[in-house]
Parts: C-alpha cells; structure tokens; sequence
C-alpha cells in the first residue's frame, strides 16, 4: 500500500497546525487559571471540584485534538470506554473508606481519630469494635 | 491479498538460536511456554510436597530430603515455622503466576489463538519473544529467592501488610511480580491486537471457536486488572525499600518496638488493589481452560456445542462481572456493611454466567455419539469437579457462612476444586488435544488413562478432605494443625490428603514419560487426527513458519459436525463445500 | 532486516479487521493499561489523604512556581512532538528532526527542573519516608519521571531513525512517530491530573 492512497484516504486526519496553536495557547491559560484557583482559598470540596474540572478540560483537549481521539475509530474509542468503566470500579475501595473512619486499630489512632465530643454515635461505633479487634 | 505468509525458512536458514531459543514464531514461543510452566508447576508441586509432610506429620523430620535444607531452614531435617511460611507463599505463587496462567495462556494461547483464526503468526512478533524472556527470568528471580539471605517471601502469594512489609524475602518477590506483571501484559496487547486484526477473511466474531473466545475476555483481564496490582506492588516495594507508609498503619508496634516509619498508612488498601487484581485472576485461570474443554467436547460429541452464543456472552459477562466482585475475599477483613452487601450479590450474580457455561457444556452431551478417549475423558472429568468447585465457592461469597469458613481450610479446598481439578484437569487434556498438531504424533492411550485415572482420583483425595476439615473448623494458617486441639478431630484427613498428594506425583510420571517419549517415538498421525473442524487443523502438523501455505477463508461457524446430507461428519470451517 | 522474515509484518498496514493498524492499536491498549496503572495510584492518593488526619497544602511544602513552570514545559513539548507529526506527514525530514530535537530538550528541561525540586527536598533532609503525602508525592513523581524517561528514549531513537535512510523511507515510519506521539500525550495527561492534585489542591 503506497503513501499516496494512505494520504487520499486519511486527508481528514491531516495534521491542523493552526489548531495544535490554538489548543496550546487555551493550555497555557488554563495551566495559569488552575494555579490561580488554587491561590484564592476556596473551601476543599470546590477546590478539588474546580480543580478536577480544570484538568479534564485540560486533558480532554490534549486527548480530543493532539492524539486524534477526534474522529479516531470507533474501536478505539470502544477500548477507551471500556477501559474507563473498569477505571470507575476502582472508586469502590474510596467509598469503603468513606464510609468507615478510623480504620487504624491501635487504640490510640482510634483515640486521635475520635476525640471527646465528636459525633456521639460514632464514638459509640469505635468502642464497640474494640473488642472484636482485640480478640482476633 | 496481503494475508500470503511469506515463511523465512524459504529466504534463508534460521540459526539454532533463531529457530529454538530466541524464536519470534508463535509455535515455538507457545511450546517454550508450555515446557516452561510445566516444570514451574513441578516445582510448585514440590513445595507442596514438603509442607503436606509437615501437615500430616507435625515435628517429624522430613524423609529422605530433610538433611538437605540448611538448619535454621529445618533443623535436624524438621521443617521451621519460617520455611513452611516461606513454602506456602511461593507454592502460590509460583502455581498461579508462574504455572497455570503461563501455561493457560502463554502456552495454549500462543500455540492455538493464531492457528484457530487463520493467522500467519501474532501481531507484534518480537513483543511475543519479549513476552516470553521477560516471563524466563521473572520466574527465575521467583524461584532464586529461596537463596535470598532470610529466604523466600513469608507472607502468602496475597502478601498482606502489615506482615509482608515486615517479613524478610517480600522485597525479590515484589521485584519478580513487577516483572511478570510486564511479561503478562506485553503477552496480553498481543493477543488483543492479533484476535482483533489478524484474523482470516470470512472469520467473523460469531465465527471464533469459544476458545478464541476466551483468550480474548482473558487477555482484557489481564490487561486491565494487572496494572493495579502494578501499581499496588511498587507502592509495597517503596514501603520495604524507602521506608515509607503507604500500608503502615500508624503506631504499629512490631514485638515490643514501635515502628520505624511515619506511618499513616492503610494496610487495606493493599487487600483492596490486591484482590482487585486477583479474583479477575481466577477468571484468566479458568476461562481458557474452559474454552479447551468446549473445543475437546464439541469435537468428540460431534455435534455442535449447545448455545455457542450463550457460552460465548456469559465468558463476556464474567470477564465484565469479575472486576466487582473482589470484595468477597475480603468480608471478614473489616468493610462497611453496605459495601459488604454490595460484593455479596455482585458474587451471587457473577455464578449465574458460570453455572450458564457449565449448563451449556452439560447439555453439549445431550444426544452425542460420544467418543471416550483420553482428551474427551480429561473434559468430562472437569465438568463434574468444577461444578464442585463453583459450588463450594458459594458459601464463601454470602457473608454469613463464610464467617465461619473464611479462615479455614475449607478455602483452600474451594480454591483447589476450582483450579486443579477444573483448570490444570482441562489443561491436561489440551496436551493430549492438541499433541498432534504439536508434534506431528499422538500421545500413548494407555499410559494417558494411567494418569487420567490416577490424577482424578488422587486430586480429590487431595482436596475432598480439606472441604471436610475447613467445615470442621480446622483453621488453615497454622504451621502446626495440632497445636490446636479442635483440629485434632480431623487431623486424619491431613494424613489421607497428603497421601493422596504423593500418589499424585507418581501419576505424573506416566504423563512425563508419555510426554517425551511421544514427542520422538509417538504412532505418527495426519493432518486431522480428530476429524476436527476448526481452522489449527487446516494446517500440517506442526505448521511450518507462516502456518498456512495458503490464507484459509472461513465459511462457516466453527462447529458444523454431522451436518445432515454430508458424507464426513464434520464440516472443517474453511471448506466451501 | 526482520521485518522481512516476519510474516505478520506485512499486515502492519491500513488493511486490517478493524481498520486500524495493529501499532496503532498495540499502543492504544498499552495506555489502556497505563490508565488502570495511574488510576490506581490516583485511587490511592484519595485513599490515604480522605484517611489521614491531615495533609499538607501543595503551596506551603512544594515548590509551585518551578512545577508550574514545569507544566509548562511538558505541554510545550505535546505541542512540539504533534508538530513533528505534522512534519513527518508531510515527508519533511529537516522538520521532523528541528520539532522532535525540541521535543527531546524540552522533555530532558523538565528532568533537570524535576531534578532541581528533589535536590531542594532532599537538602532538607526530606524523603519518601517523611510522611504519607510525602511518599505519594516522591512515589508518583519518580513514576511519571521513569515514563519521561522512556519517552525521551523512544523520542531520541525515532529522531536517529530519521537520519537513517531506509527508515524514513519505511511506510510503517508515521505510524511509529504517531504511537510515539500517543504515548508522550498520555505522559503529558498524567502530569496535568498529578500537577494539581499534589501541588495545588
């Protein structure tokens, strides 16, 4: 198969130099809005919200336009996907540690972690497990 | 057409090196493979070996080969509590990373995959090679930390933290897994791109035989489960190496000295990228011997399977399902009660596809002119012992029961069911499937029932007893079952199981024996020695470089047998008529 | 040549099941595994920081200026090797060499600035051993380190390659620089998730 057919055949998927430009220059201004946001104290759970939307602007472009995701095959973007999905079960183990705290057993982890007048029940729950641990 | 191989033997000669060594012809890797785990499922086998001793006979000095460990080793040929550690961390290892998934997939995988699609080879040659070099010294450094000053990895093939971190030996364990991580993966791209790409005109996807089938959800596991416990296993080796904490709780205190690292760690997290990894493992050590026993027992019913599509979507839905249900190893590990209920009834669903399979494979018999030689017997063999294997697992996936059972050996023999009497049984009989395309030559019948016989019979001799000594409560993390008197009940099983274990070993000699022996001397057999219809039979035996003199085009699904108003009872996928 | 006695290499064009290439493809399902690979170390990042009872501010342990000027860098550098692409394409040789050589600096730049960071924490006696954030920090670093590495290899042999006639010439050479390309974005996407996550939030 000769160069030239490929060309003729893939003439869409020719480089757009005067795109990659401009997706450089949005890069660079996102790159300073990130390091911006991050200077106004913001409460943690919008930081991290603006912060994470930032990034994926980021990495959607450099993935959508300089590695051709744009128009790619569809096989591609089916192996992405799939990949992707797989990704998101890893989130799974996060929730667990959401939703138990003070998952260190030495008592005094337990104590740092549940200081006097905290949540009463679960004050409660730390003690209870006590026990349990210490017989296993 | 641009499929015509252009086999090298015509260009030029290959050298012995090219040829045998560092070969970049599938055939040649697939066989290097299969020799290869072969010998590391011996050598696994061994390690067993020695601690079923100690099992049996607690504190009795180990017969004939006890003398020749090293005395802190076992002193006065009496097995230390640190080597049996050391011995049951690598015969895990070593049996599932080194043996059956090599073998599985590397062996059977390579050898078969490209053949069945009409391949001229797999898509990145010299990857396949670098698969296979990377897997050699992995395997190797496995094995040579038994040298290691503190011997061998202590803390089982999960390698749990905090112990793992602690224990000497993890750090040359870690390293090989890295290693082998990499070889599964360059394995894995590999088989992807060539099922996807390379496969000859007129083989569509509902054309693939079920074992192309398997190799293909396998290699998506191994694509995407491995990486994380990749990442897991550098994160560990930066805690043994750089002292860091990423699975150190915090305040640890190890025999009366507070740990040295900061701290702050979670040793769940480990259990958590652990298992992640691991039960989609158990999947790639099951689906392609699967997808041999659908081959084997397709081809001697001569009909077709029953629910080729059935069998083929429940694979699809078990690789998808595999990836959520790890969780269940790990219910009395501490997990929220929510989540705990979540991965119960992930497990609960994932069996429906694998009872699916089974069913299929049960109802394939169903009207059969069955014929009974060795491959067929080896197949039938697993549908029965695998069912045991599948069912005794689901009392481990509902958190009640498995409570009670987790931390016994009825685990172990769960495990067992699943993997030596399903997976290893059905990879068996691929070798006696497959040896003619191999080499040209059939496999001795008789010394082939002498080891299906034997091996059957002994495997559940093996590991009958461990289901009724877990249910017994005998707990299986001890070095001494007697040091705790309720074992004591059941501790004649441990005697008849490792019995049983040592006639298992003598039921491999007639296989070892059969399996050289044939190699040179084996009755000489045609092209199509079992009348089969997929495309590896399409081919001489063995194929020349290149495989087929001329690109197969595939006409039909893979198992048309006794299509009514045909002369031959099979229907061979790449004749037109 | 191997590619000659390699019978699999003559399916290494356009004329494939799927319609595209088998390296291609081959890359693509490696960075599929390479996003399983980061992801569970972003995984763990979450995992330890949500579980730990306090975590530095990027701003007040790090040096934010030297990582952003880093960012910088390694973004420069995605421009700079989807450049030579373009060059490749159009079959301009001097092109190809003047964008990747950038490419190779740039990334080799972001070595030395990494370098510099590590020597500064290092000098304070500060390590992966210090504490969690710090082993997550030094960790996925170092990681994403040894991937520039890797790239500046493959960078620097595709950049020889093009001095060698009949590898130029090879149909199979634009695929090669576009897989090369693929990876060294996927490099680049890693940095602008691992940038805020350990410098700025």
């Amino acid at each position: 198969m000769s160069a030239d057919t490929d060309a003729a055949k893939h003439d869409e998927h020719r480089p757009n130099v005067a795109l990659y430009v401009k997706v450089f220059a949005a890069l660079m201004v996102l790159t300073l809005v990130t390091v911006a946001i991050s200077k106004i104290h913001l409460p943690p759970a919008q930081a991290v919200a603006l912060g994470l939307f930032v990034a994926l602007i980021k990495a959607g472009l450099v993935g959508a336009l300089f590695m051709h995701l744009w128009g790619e095959n569809k096989l591609i973007h089916k192996a992405l996907w799939i990949t992707v999905g797989f990704a998101v079960v890893l989130i799974l183990p996060i929730i667990d540690f959401v939703l138990i705290s003070g998952r260190s057993t030495s008592p005094m982890a337990v104590a740092d972690q549940h200081p006097a007048g905290h949540d009463t029940d679960k004050d409660k729950a730390g003690e209870a497990a006590e026990p349990m641990k210490a017989g296993h | 057409m641009s499929h015509d191989p252009h086999g090298s033997a015509e260009h030029h000669p290959l050298t012995f090196w090219e040829r045998y060594v560092f070969s970049v012809d599938h055939k040649v890797i697939g066989l290097q493979y299969l020799i290869t785990s072969f010998i590391f499922l011996l050598v696994g086998f061994a390690l067993m070996g020695l601690m079923r001793w100690q099992l049996a006979w607690p504190g009795t000095p180990i017969p004939f080969f006890g003398g020749l460990f090293p005395a802190d080793l076992a002193p006065n040929g009496v097995m230390s509590g640190e080597f049996y550690n050391s011995l049951g961390a690598m015969h895990g290892t070593i049996m599932v990373f080194l043996g059956v998934v090599p073998l599985a997939v590397g062996a059977y995988g390579n050898y078969v995959l490209p053949l069945q699609i009409g391949a001229p080879d797999m898509a990145f040659p010299r990857m396949n090679m670098m698969s296979y070099w990377t897997y050699l010294p992995g395997g190797i450094l496995m094995l040579a930390s038994f040298l290691m000053p503190g011997g061998a990895a202590q803390s089982g093939w999960t390698s749990y933290p905090p112990l793992s971190i602690i224990n000497p030996g993890q750090t040359v364990w870690l390293l090989s897994m890295v290693i082998l991580i990499t070889s599964s993966l360059l394995g894995a791209i590999n088989f992807l791109v060539t099922t996807i790409n390379m496969r000859a005109p007129g083989m569509s996807l509902w054309r693939m035989p079920v074992f192309v089938w398997a190799q293909f959800v396998t290699s998506v596991l191994l694509l995407l489960a491995f990486p994380p416990l990749e990442a897991a296993s550098i994160l560990q080796l930066m805690d043994r190496v750089f002292h860091t904490s990423f699975y150190m709780p915090k305040d640890l205190v190890i025999l009366g000295q507070a740990y040295a690292g900061s701290g702050g760690g979670q040793p769940l997290l480990w259990q958590h990228l652990f298992w992640f990894l691991a039960h989609p493992e158990v999947y790639v050590l099951v689906l392609p011997p699967m997808g041999i026993v659908a081959e084997i027992i397709a081809n001697n019913t001569r009909k077709p399977l029953h629910g080729y599509k059935t069998l083929v979507l429940s694979m699809v839905a078990i690789g998808v399902m595999s990836f959520m249900v790890w969780a269940h190893h790990m219910f009395i590990s501490g997990m929220s009660a929510s989540l705990s209920n979540f991965f119960l009834v992930t497990t609960m669903i994932i069996s429906v596809p694998s009872v699916a399979i089974l069913t299929c494979l049960i109802f394939s018999l169903k009207g059969g002119a069955i014929r009974y030689n060795v491959p067929m017997a080896f197949a039938l063999a697993f549908l029965p012992l695998f069912g045991i294997g599948g069912l005794t697992g689901l009392p481990l996936g509902l958190t009640v029961t498995d409570i009670y059972l987790h931390d016994t050996y009825y685990v172990i023999g769960h495990f067992h069911f699943v993997v030596v009497t399903g997976s290893i049984i059905a990879l068996m009989g691929g070798t006696y499937y497959w040896f003619p395309k191999w080499y040209g030559r059939k496999m001795n019948d008789k010394l082939g029932w002498i080891h299906f016989w034997g091996s059957v019979i002994t495997m559940c001799g093996i590991f009958g007893p461990m289901l009724f000594m877990g249910m017994g409560g005998a707990s299986r993390r001890l070095y001494d079952p007697t040091a705790q008197l309720h074992n004591l009940p059941v501790q004649g099983w441990n005697v008849v199981a490792t019995y049983s274990a040592y006639l298992l070993a003598a039921f491999q000699l007639p296989f070892i024996y059969n399996f050289f022996n044939s190699m040179w001397r084996g009755e000489k057999t045609p092209e199509n020695p079992w009348q089969a219809t997929t495309l590896e039979w399409a081919c001489p035996s063995p194929p020349p470089h290149g495989n087929f003199e001329k690109t197969p085009t595939v006409y039909r699904g893979p198992y048309e047998y006794s299509v009514p108003g045909r002369k031959d009872d099979f229907w061979m996928q790449s004749d037109k008529n | 040549m191997s590619q000659a006695q390699n019978p699999a290499a003559i399916m290494n064009n356009q004329d494939t099941h799927s319609g595209v290439t088998n390296a291609k493809l081959g890359v693509w399902l490696f960075l599929a595994s390479e996003i399983m690979l980061f992801a569970t170390l972003f995984t763990s990042y979450i995992v330890l920081r949500m579980a730990s009872t306090s975590w530095p501010w990027g701003w007040d342990v790090l040096n934010v200026p030297l990582a952003t000027l880093n960012t910088v860098i390694l973004i420069s550098s995605s421009v700079t090797i989807v450049m030579a692409y373009a060059k490749a394409y159009d079959k301009d040789k001097g092109g190809f060499q003047k964008w990747m050589a950038a490419t190779i600096l740039l990334s080799l730049g972001f070595l030395v600035v990494k370098g510099f960071e590590y020597g500064h924490e290092f000098g304070l006696g500060i390590g992966p051993h210090t504490s969690v954030f710090y082993a997550i920090y030094f960790t996925m670093t170092g990681l994403h380190g040894i991937h520039i590495l890797g790239g500046i290899a493959v960078n620097a042999g595709l950049l020889y390659m093009s001095t060698v006639d009949g590898h130029w010439r090879n149909p199979l050479f634009l695929g090669r620089v576009e897989g090369a390309g693929l990876y060294w974005h996927f490099v680049d996407i890693v940095w602008i998730f691992l940038f805020p996550a350990l410098y700025l939030l």
